[in-house]
């Protein structure tokens, strides 16, 4: 196989400069990364070499055309760029066959219809690199690459689908043509960038970034440049120093692998396997690279690097094992990362920036979805109003309702939305999970991503704030209905039409909430206007605010737990603990009320209000007595 | 004159309104059935996390249906959202025998629930279009659903959430066997 020679021989120019390259040679299958994206998709197709041969000068010299359609770019930058496909081009590019200059005019659509063999070339120019075999595919079968060429315009370049659902192509195409020249120009300031700190671009993939601070986090904001993100993640992570300490744990986990599935040919015998192997497939099916069309029996290799991601991942937390939506972590990683450094950002998200996201308990995300809500209600009230739970939500679960716990049940509210989530975590606790990857549109993903790994996981909670914040208005057309009846706590059948109201508006709410982002297409309309913005005061929330709030969370959800416990038969945290028949039950009323009393004098404070947590010891000794009293009684 | 007569239909007896629960273990088809119930289009399917709501109208009949993620783990999410649930949707992937006794046992510990004791259960019994498939009289003789539930109405209905097959079937069946408060 000579275009496997071949290949091999173009991963390791790639690879040259980048230090990890030696443990990536540790393993026998090269992981896939950015730089090999096309590579992938046409390497089970045979071609000549002597069409490789022919092809190359062709090509170099529509590359050269293209800066000055782009008008941005120094030639320079190009000639430098091995390793990885030219991710502003693909519009540009195509368009090139007939506009030179004039990138403003140009009407898509028309060249869909009359691609010729000229536009294909063009079309296929992404890469120096990667499209010598490209167009050596073209030339073996230029008919069907014709086709292939056409069908690649389909997808924007990182092989999605631009068309879903909520955005068609053309919008896509239309927003596009201005955040390229965006990309462009952002590119072009972190060279400089780059260059004034001595770190110089040489090979378009650079591995050093300057040191922390307030610029390079502006810069980090305001995008990574698409084909450094990889690297720059890895940096910005730790990704070497984690990887430094586990020298060699990888390919010992991957040897793990082998060998149970020699042991247990059916891989019946761990679980896991099973649900990562039915996720493998059903990851990203709308992106080239993940789909086996294109591919042999065997399927895609960035399919086979997921599932040697993940399951290494179950190996090696068993904690976590395998949860739904680390595929798309995963997945969205390898994407930009060799499979080794993928792995270890997986294990970095689920630790540092989710710890106990994933678990099987998934207690992390809950107590993540608590802090959410308590960040609404101190950041953006106005939003806080239509998602918080009304007075009714409680009525759901508790028929039997007497005089004497509704004020039980009235103070027990200042928290006990951290314990009994409010209905929008369903769709909030997904954010998370996922790192807003199919959430929001993949350019703001990585958006999210950039500042992610520099910023830490206090991002994601601003990220969600400002999502939330940007669907106030769609929340505010949803008119309330039935609200008269979700107060009346009479007769069966209120309780039931009033459900139903609260019901309906629920649903509506859910929808905005789980359809809106997917609309938000350009990354800057919720960074620039939402989240950095000065007036919106979302600045102050930082990493040690959300450290500390997570720990407050977390012990409240504890008590709340505790109390159920306490209270008898809870038997899951879906039983409130005031439900559990306390009616005729005086004992019972009394420790409801103690418990009550505790639970009441414990508020977070944020750190821009005078009042710092109050909440103290004081809540132990309140349960121990009520446990002595509950004794007692017995 | 036909569209006006049921317009003055609706006004008398009222639009029903249900909120149904679709469950299954994972890659069952519930969220391919819901696109295709929606949009009459096939997604490209792909793990559910978190869910999916969508309303659906058939006839007078407006399905708020909620589409929950399949992994097991990923059950206590939304397991408090159970309550007001009219009707339970449950898809079971008839070509997956082996997973035939885990749906079992997971159609079983779901109906369990006390928030579940008088729903309507309806179990599509999906992928028919795929050629192992087992037929609904199959899947329901395993199911045991005459066997074991007593005060629920149930049925198993074979659907293709590719073809559609089986789908509108399905919330017909529903919307005759439930009856909710008219609005």
């Amino acid at each position: 196989m000579q275009n496997d020679q071949q290949r091999l021989s173009l991963q390791n120019r790639t690879m040259l400069t980048h230090p990890y390259k030696r443990l990536g040679g540790a393993f026998s299958v090269k992981s896939p990364s950015v730089p090999n994206f096309h590579d992938r998709i046409y390497s089970d197709h045979s071609s000549s070499d002597s069409a490789l041969v022919n092809e190359n000068p062709r090509v170099n010299k529509h590359h050269a055309v293209e800066p000055s359609s782009l008008g941005q770019v120094s030639p320079s930058e190009h000639d430098g760029n091995l390793s990885v496909i030219d991710l502003y081009g693909d519009e540009v590019d195509s368009q090139r066959g007939e506009v030179e200059d004039e990138d403003d005019d140009y009407n898509y659509n028309e060249d869909q219809d009359g691609a010729h063999s000229e536009d294909l070339d063009l079309a296929f120019a992404e890469g120096n690199l990667q499209h010598v075999e490209l167009d050596g595919v073209a030339a073996a079968t230029s008919k069907s690459a014709l086709s292939d060429g056409v069908e690649n315009t389909h997808f924007d370049r990182y092989g999605f689908k631009k068309q879903n659902n909520h955005i068609s192509e053309a919008e896509y195409d239309r927003w596009w043509l201005d955040y390229s020249q965006y990309c462009v120009r952002r590119k072009h300031k972190w060279q400089l960038l780059l260059e004034k700190s001595g770190l110089p671009v040489t090979d378009d993939s650079p591995s050093r970034f300057p040191s922390k601070s307030e610029r390079l986090k502006r810069y980090v904001r305001k995008g990574i440049p698409a084909e450094w993100r990889g690297n720059a993640w890895w940096h910005f992570a730790r990704g070497q120093e984690k990887l430094n300490k586990n020298k060699g744990v990888y390919s010992q986990l991957l040897q793990k692998m082998k060998q149970i599935k020699e042991q247990n040919p059916n891989e019946r015998q761990v679980q896991d396997l099973d649900i990562i192997e039915r996720d493998l497939n059903r990851t990203f099916p709308d992106n080239i690279h993940f789909q086996s069309a294109s591919y042999n029996k065997e399927g895609p290799p960035i399919i086979k690097s997921l599932r040697r991601v993940l399951v290494a991942f179950s190996l090696y937390n068993p904690k976590i094992g395998y949860c739904q939506s680390m595929n798309f972590l995963a997945g969205l990683l390898l994407l930009f990362l060799d499979e080794e450094r993928a792995f270890w950002m997986l294990v970095i998200i689920t630790s540092r920036y989710l710890p106990g996201v994933h678990n099987i308990n998934l207690e992390g995300v809950n107590i993540d979805q608590g802090v959410l809500m308590l960040c609404v209600k101190e950041y953006i009230p106005e939003v806080w109003s239509y998602i918080k739970p009304s007075i009714d939500h409680h009525q759901k679960n508790n028929k039997t309702f007497s005089p004497s716990n509704n004020k039980v049940l009235f103070n027990m509210q200042k928290n006990e939305f951290l314990y009994r989530l409010p209905p929008i975590t369903l769709c909030t606790a997904s954010w998370f999970m996922s790192c807003f990857v199919g959430v929001v549109p993949i350019e703001t993903t990585l958006r999210i991503w950039d500042c992610l790994f520099y910023e830490e996981s206090h991002f994601l909670f601003k990220v969600s704030l400002a999502v939330l914040k940007l669907s106030e208005h769609e929340l505010s057309k949803i008119k309330p209905r039935n609200n008269s009846l979700n107060y009346s706590w009479g007769s069966n059948l209120n309780q039931k039409n009033g459900l139903m109201g609260q019901e309906d508006n629920d649903m509506e709410i859910f929808q905005v909430i789980q359809t809106f982002p997917k609309t938000l297409l350009n990354p800057n309309e919720i960074f620039e206007k939402i989240i950095f913005k000065r007036r919106f005061n979302l600045n102050k929330l930082d990493q040690d605010e959300i450290d500390r709030c997570r720990k407050f969370v977390a012990a409240q959800r504890l008590k709340f737990k505790t109390y159920g416990e306490l209270l008898g038969n809870a038997t899951s945290e879906a039983d409130l603990p005031i439900n559990n028949g306390i009616t005729d039950n005086k004992e019972t009323h009394i420790t409801s009320d103690a418990v009550n009393e505790a639970l009441s004098s414990e508020v977070y404070g944020f750190k821009k209000s005078l009042a710092g947590v109050h909440w103290n010891n004081s809540i132990k000794e309140k349960v121990k007595q009520m446990r002595k009293r509950k004794d007692r009684s017995d | 004159m036909g569209s006006s007569i049921s317009k003055i239909m609706g006004k008398l007896f009222g639009s029903k309104e249900m909120k149904i629960l679709m469950l299954g273990l994972d890659k069952a088809g519930k969220t391919t059935i819901l696109y295709k119930l929606k949009l009459n289009k096939i997604k490209t399917s792909t793990p559910t996390v978190g869910f999916n709501v969508e309303t659906v109208t058939y006839k007078n009949v407006k399905f708020n249906m909620w589409d929950v993620g399949g992994q097991q783990r990923l059950r206590p999410l939304w397991r408090h959202y159970f309550p007001a649930t009219t009707a339970l949707i449950f898809v079971i992937d008839s070509s997956a025998r082996n997973r035939l006794e885990e749906a079992k046992e997971e159609l079983y510990s779901i109906i369990g629930e006390k928030e579940m004791e008088n729903v309507v259960l309806l179990v599509w019994a999906n992928k028919q279009d795929l050629k192992d498939a087992m037929k609904p009289q199959e899947v329901s003789d395993f199911l045991e659903l005459e066997k074991n539930l007593n005060n629920q109405p149930w049925c198993v209905i074979g659907s293709n959430a590719l073809s559609g097959q089986g789908l509108v079937e399905g919330l017909s069946w529903i919307s005759n066997n439930t009856d909710v408060p008219k609005k």
